[in-house]
């Protein structure tokens, strides 16, 4: 059976990726999963071979045939985002902020507005050394829906059964909202990767509040710590009022950002390959015993 | 004037960033990174205000609903599904577009206004301006909706700084869409200039101003490295050093603490608030 761990962490740039890339090269057969799809950086620190490109479409966006528009205007009032305008040929125009409802080609009476496919993107199957990782580039603005997160999931879960692979490990996004919970739903235990500073605390609590909605068990690891033991106790305060166990710690060592600038993980470096490794026997024996 | 920051990845100093700014002009504050709002722990306004943004959203009459399931089928989000006869709404996915409402056949459906989010305002004694802060239910997916009703209360007139949400999506879109000038906040890493090339994509397709400033930057030679054979070079850059990393954890404000980032934030962002 396939077992999965997301990593996460509310606040960006709290160190998700570099954990995730150095968790992924520590391990056996893996199906590694990039879930931040609009800012997507685990395949510059993963060597992959691309294997396969898949065009995403993301929501249905309005179109209007001008053929059979009358000009009307039914569809104006029918809108609730402010996406459709007249101009002063009385031609209908939707512009960018259409959320693809469809509420405008219910009401127009001439049938002249459809739901048409838009290109949001592309997701990639590519080979990693000790298995795949899956990934997908949305076109710059489009809808972050959490469509495509579960898209690359469920192909990173067919691909996992397929091959027999016990690991997919989910590299996922910043913040607390709707692609977060893509991220996480049917997960077996979410890595917290939380930095030592006010924010990585504040976003910690966001998302420690997310996990429990969905009663998922967490770890936390604590990233560029070291200048603050007030910072630090309130974020093991914070751990515990949400049962978070606290597995690792990671100084603030700029040797760290230094390696990753030649796309070095933490696994490459002997003074954190440990803590890694450990890190890593926590997550997998907590996954073992239940 | 609005001035919008933002990066593509998190982590950048968007926040940081956006709150020297903020303190060096005396302006007025949007944090619009409604899911994981943090610039309250620098500005540390006096809280005086808090307001709900609310949404419609479809209630259903059990005295008119038959059942027919009609609604749950043509709701493109996925909001309606239906137990035995019963249609339940996820609030969560509801854009409130109003469809459900119009293509049920009993007339079943009404609609209130539900909470999404608040708006929590107060003074700030750092930057001397009214501070205010997006927060959206956790979980909730219509965060691009709660920035676009903030934006929709910025008064245009004043100095107003807006700090934006990491990612390149439609949420980045909406917090760039009112902005007079943009500043990107780029982390001279391979990370962060993938995520703000794509930032940059967007900026530059709706062909706002802009101006690059790079951030926890370290070795001259790699930060030179990624602006070579770039029309856009940074602005200002400012260093990866431990000082900093410490003020800013503990909320201070860098340009409060620091006068050369006072006098560099000063210097290349004060020509563009006086240009025509």
């Amino acid at each position: 059976m396939t077992r999965q761990i997301a990593i996460l962490s509310g606040k960006g740039g709290a160190g998700k990726t570099s954990i995730t890339a150095s968790i992924i090269k520590m391990m056996g057969s893996v199906v590694a999963v990039d879930a931040d799809v609009n800012a997507s950086n685990l395949p510059i620190l993963l060597p992959h071979v691309q294997q396969s490109t898949t065009a995403y479409y993301g929501m249905n966006i309005a179109q209007v045939d001008h053929d059979q528009c009358t000009g009307c205007g039914a569809c104006l009032s029918a809108c609730q985002f402010d996406a459709i305008s007249q101009n002063e040929e009385g031609r209908i125009l939707i512009d960018s902020d259409c959320e693809g409802c469809a509420a405008c080609a219910f009401v127009c009476p001439e049938n002249a507005i459809n739901m048409a496919e838009r290109k949001g993107g592309d997701w990639y199957v590519s080979s990693i050394d000790n298995g795949y990782l899956i990934h997908a580039d949305l076109i710059p603005g489009e809808d972050n829906s959490g469509k495509l997160i579960t898209k690359v999931r469920s192909e990173a879960s067919t691909i996992a059964k397929e091959k027999d692979i016990a690991y997919i490990v989910i590299d996922g996004p910043p913040g607390t909202s709707c692609q977060a919970i893509s991220s996480i739903t049917g997960v077996d235990v979410v890595l917290a990767v939380v930095e030592e500073s006010l924010s990585g605390l504040s976003d910690y609590r966001r998302l420690a509040e997310l996990i429990e909605k969905f009663s998922i068990p967490h770890f936390v690891l604590l990233n560029k710590a070291g200048f603050s033991a007030e910072v630090e106790d309130k974020i093991v305060a914070a751990a515990a009022e949400f049962s978070g166990k606290i597995i690792g710690q990671i100084p603030f060592d700029q040797d760290i950002p230094r390696a990753l600038q030649s796309l070095q993980s933490l696994a490459d470096m002997d003074e954190y390959k440990k803590t890694i490794t450990e890190l890593l026997e926590q997550i997998t024996s907590s996954l073992t015993k239940t | 004037m609005i001035i919008s920051v933002v990066s593509g990845k998190g982590g950048a100093g968007k926040t940081t960033l956006a709150a020297s700014i903020a303190q060096v002009f005396s302006a007025e504050f949007y944090d619009l990174d409604v899911d994981a709002p943090n610039a309250e722990y620098f500005l540390q306004p006096e809280f005086s205000k808090k307001v709900p943004v609310t949404q419609p959203v479809p209630v259903f009459s059990a005295e008119l609903c038959d059942g027919c399931g009609i609604c749950t089928k043509e709701c493109r989000f996925h909001a309606l599904y239906k137990i035995l006869n019963t249609v339940y709404l996820t609030e969560p996915l509801c854009h409130g577009c109003g469809l459900c409402k119009m293509v049920c056949p009993q007339q079943a459906i009404s609609y209130h206004d539900s909470t999404v989010g608040d708006i929590r305002s107060g003074y700030s004694q750092r930057t001397k301006n009214m501070v205010h802060i997006g927060d959206l239910i956790v979980g909730s997916t219509r965060g691009t909706y709660l920035i676009s009703e903030m934006v929709k209360k910025i008064d245009a007139d004043k100095l107003s700084v807006i700090d934006g949400p990491p990612g390149n999506s439609c949420a980045a879109v909406a917090a760039i869409k009112p902005a007079d000038l943009v500043v990107l906040v780029v982390e001279p890493t391979p990370f962060g200039f993938h995520d703000m090339q794509q930032t940059e994509q967007i900026v530059q397709q709706m062909g706002k101003n802009y101006l690059i400033i790079a951030n926890k930057a370290m070795r001259t030679a790699d930060v030179d490295h990624y602006f070579q054979n770039r029309t856009k070079q940074a602005a200002l850059t400012i260093a990866l050093e431990n000082r900093y990393h410490k003020a800013n954890l503990q909320g201070e404000i860098l340009s409060q603490q620091f006068s050369e980032i006072h006098a560099g934030l000063h210097q290349v962002i004060n020509p563009e608030l006086i240009r025509p």
